[in-house]
């Protein structure tokens, strides 16, 4: 795949936000998120030439995109003393029926381990299926059902209270939306 | 909680844009990138250097190698020339003494 500048900014607007999107989710940090977003697509220009698909080329931001994040968070050691402010601020984008569970389930998701969040994120974002999600974390499978799993469980434990955990059991097929 | 848990935890996560103007930002950053042409030189440039330095290296060892080879030859043929020079004078003093030792003819024939 060759872009010339034009085409190229053409791309950049089409997956901003799936790569932004990832990186914020991940970092809980918009500076930072943009920063990784912008580092994402200067990989991809130097690497074009790879890139013989639109399918390949989104699962290559995505998988870009995680690895880089993780990079990041373990370089940097700051996944479990993160400000929580600032994974409010992020969650504070979320305006729906519920806001103040939705703002919450974004900051609990933000306290994930890095690999755990990673899963969450690719499904629950992105829609992928676990075993698009396996390819693009390099993760076996059973290992992406897991993490989404236990995810699950601690998440709505934290939210709902163990009185409501018997409702909700992951879905490891398509999304819904 | 009336929605699905899996549904709220889509709607939390639900997909954010960047702050405006993020694809000027990254095209400006593109811009400063060096071309991809220059890069290629750059590189071919860089392996070109490191194949002449390993070049240089090399003929600079084996220069180096072949005068230790014979400064170690120079060294030996010394030693030689030594040990022969400590052996002459050695069979020189053995010579002496049995010379002095010998009996004369004379006595020998008793005549």
């Amino acid at each position: 795949m060759k872009a010339s500048e034009p085409a190229f900014a053409a791309l950049v607007r089409r997956y901003q936000r799936t790569v932004y999107s990832i990186a914020l989710r991940m970092l809980s940090d918009r500076h930072r998120a943009e920063d990784l977003a912008q580092e994402v697509f200067l990989q991809l220009y130097r690497s074009l030439d790879d890139i013989g698909s639109d399918a390949h080329l989104a699962f290559w931001l995505r998988k870009v995109t995680v690895n880089r994040a993780i990079d990041r968070i373990r370089q940097e050691a700051r996944y479990d003393n993160e400000p929580l402010s600032e994974a409010a601020a992020v969650a504070e984008d979320v305006v729906d029926a519920d806001p103040l569970l939705q703002r919450h389930l974004a900051e609990l998701v933000a306290q994930l381990p890095p690999a755990a969040r990673a899963v969450v994120v690719l499904r629950y974002q992105e829609d992928l299926d676990p075993v698009d999600i396996a390819s693009t974390l390099d993760m076996p499978i059973n290992t992406v059902k897991s993490h989404l799993k236990r995810s699950l469980t601690s998440l709505r434990a934290r939210v709902v209270g163990a009185a409501l955990v018997d409702d909700v059991q992951p879905s490891m097929s398509e999304p819904t939306r | 909680m009336s929605k699905d848990f899996e549904q709220q935890l889509r709607d939390a996560l639900r997909p954010i844009d960047p702050e405006e103007g993020f694809e000027q930002r990254v095209m400006a950053r593109i811009a400063n990138e060096p071309t991809r042409s220059r890069r290629r030189i750059t590189r071919w440039a860089a392996s070109l250097a490191l194949a002449a330095s390993v070049g240089f290296a090399a003929i600079l060892g084996a220069h180096q190698w072949r005068e230790h080879r014979e400064q170690q030859g120079l060294e030996a043929r010394r030693q030689l020339l030594e040990a022969l020079r400590v052996t002459g004078e050695k069979l020189d003093v053995a010579y002496q003494a049995v010379n002095r030792e010998a009996p004369p003819a004379d006595d020998e024939s008793g005549a």
